[in-house]
């Protein structure tokens, strides 16, 4: 049969994001899959060069556009380490809040792409409605609905404001009513299982290979999440599941990514009882004489793809020398979707992309 | 653990230094011919996972940084080593460390994009996120982003200006 090149994406139907994989199919069959990233790459690790310590925030944020808040707090958590900041312990507590819900919306934006291509069109409406109403809580919180520019190093930017924590609890509440409904309609449906069990799998050992982070490992079963291995904020002062499966398919992908979000609504609801009052910020100097001593470090969390990391270095002056992120789609978009797309449908593109949560803009960065 | 370990890396392999500090960051300094060794043993001793490659352009020491990062997939270790080595800038060469870890592929290629440096025997070096040629690359420090925007774009009068 004759070989013949596809190119899916930018501008396709199954295609979430500026990203293309130009593939080589042979019937319906994909026989050589190449990623082709760069229809967002903007520059922003050579701009923040060019920027002070304080200004960098609107960048950071940037470069994940479904979860900005895992990138300040990266951010900021390098900036606190090269400059031995403290934080208030109150802002620890708020930070985990707030990235918990941020998990939640990107987790449900995540749900509305893989429904929606499914064609489960009822469940990407409602996950659309419910990571608004989580948008809700952040206008209310930030005055910012995508990106917040939240978090500052030494604390965050202001405490709750009156009666947020029983907003908080409301908000999650409705969505945690509507578990069943989702149940129901999409995780429990046989079509769903149908469509996505057995599709995009990866083994264990190809996991650990080519360097699996988040979901696509923990789909194999190992239990790896930055949360556990190296705490950050105040995540070794609460007790939390990190939920796993065995097959490494589509299926378990997003079965892990419903309960995580479970687990995180859960997670707030203990984090608000322990929290403490106090300070929400450590004053940091004037941002325009801001020096930082010279070093490098790098540092990690856990976004709600995987592990996200920046090394990021000062010369001792007021700008960072170099900054890189490590961020969980780029092994994932360029590494493992190119192996796992070898011998698949063309069918199954879109779903196995959508399963690994590949988020274009945090390739390019 | 780890301050044992650091002890062995030391007492096997020359020219390499290292220090541990507070927080498990493993950071040590070798030469390029010792690398793909350096990260056969680490392989080898279950830090089985490549979290980074990165460049840091030395412009002061007209030497290229190039980092390695390596964390374990084991649960009860946190620890991440920093391995960097120093390359020249003006013929920056290093052989690939693919054959080891896959995963570096793309961080390679990156690297080779935006920092010039020519990674030997790897497979595919082709471009990856520009769309056009530059002398100098332009994650380098001598690459200045604000005058090439201005030959690009052309600058843009301040309002009342245009005269």
């Amino acid at each position: 049969m004759r070989e013949l090149e596809l190119y899916f994406g930018p501008q396709h139907l199954g295609m979430v994001g500026n990203f293309s994989i130009t593939l080589s199919v042979e019937g319906d069959k994909i026989v050589n899959a190449a990623s082709n990233p760069g229809y967002l790459h903007r520059g922003f690790e050579k701009l923040m060069e060019y920027r002070t310590w304080s200004q960098n925030f609107p960048l950071v944020c940037r470069i994940n556009v479904i979860e900005p808040d895992s990138m300040e707090m990266v951010y900021a958590m390098a900036v606190e380490k090269l400059a031995n900041i403290e934080v208030p312990e109150r802002a620890e507590f708020i930070r985990s809040i707030y990235l918990e819900l941020a998990r939640i919306g990107s987790h449900l934006f995540g749900l509305w792409a893989y429904a929606n291509m499914l064609g489960f069109d009822t469940v990407a409406q409602w996950a659309m409605y419910h990571r608004d109403i989580i948008l809700d809580l952040f206008e209310e919180l930030t005055g910012a609905r995508v990106y917040h520019i939240y978090i500052n190093p030494g604390g965050v930017r202001r405490d709750f404001p009156k009666g947020f924590k029983e907003k908080i609890v409301k908000t999650l509440h409705s969505i945690g009513g509507c578990v069943p409904d989702y149940n129901n309609t999409f995780f429990e449906n046989r079509l769903f299982y149908e469509r996505a069990h057995r599709i995009g799998a990866i083994s264990q050992e190809e996991a650990i290979k080519y360097g699996a982070v988040g979901q696509p490992l923990r789909a194999t079963g190992i239990a790896h999440d930055i949360r556990k291995v190296e705490p950050y904020a105040v995540y070794d002062k609460v007790e939390f599941d990190v939920p796993i499966r065995e097959n490494g398919d589509a299926h378990s992908r997003i079965l892990i990514v419903r309960d995580e979000m479970i687990e995180s609504v859960h997670m707030i609801f203990k984090l608000l009882d322990m929290m403490p009052e106090g300070e929400v910020w450590n004053r940091t100097p004037n941002p325009f004489k801001w020096n930082i001593p010279e070093g490098e470090c790098y540092v990690r969390v856990e976004s709600s793809r995987g592990e996200l990391g920046l090394y990021l270095v000062s010369d001792g002056g007021d700008k960072p020398y170099r900054a890189h992120f490590r961020t969980p789609s780029y092994t994932h978009g360029l590494v493992i979707l190119e192996k796992v797309l070898r011998g698949a449908n063309i069918s199954d593109v879109g779903n196995i992309m959508i399963s690994l949560y590949v988020i274009a803009p945090e390739i390019d960065r | 653990m780890n301050k044992e370990l650091l002890t062995e890396i030391l007492a096997t392999f020359k020219k390499t230094q290292g220090y541990i500090e507070k927080d498990n960051r493993l950071f040590i300094e070798t030469k390029k011919e010792i690398v793909p060794a350096l990260l056969k043993y680490f392989k080898d001793k279950s830090f089985d996972r490549l979290a980074m490659v990165s460049c840091v352009d030395r412009i002061n020491e007209n030497k290229l940084e190039i980092i390695y990062i390596l964390t374990s997939f084991c649960l009860d270790n946190p620890l991440n080593i920093i391995l960097k080595i120093k390359i020249s800038r003006n013929e920056p060469e290093l052989d690939t460390v693919i054959p080891i870890f896959e995963n570096a592929e793309p961080y390679e290629r990156e690297i080779h994009e935006l920092f010039g440096v020519d990674f030997i025997g790897h497979p595919r070096l082709t471009p990856l996120f520009l769309e056009r040629e530059y002398e100098i690359p332009p994650f380098r420090k001598d690459f200045d982003m604000r005058k090439y925007s201005e030959e690009l774009f052309d600058s843009v009068p301040f309002v009342g200006d245009e005269k």
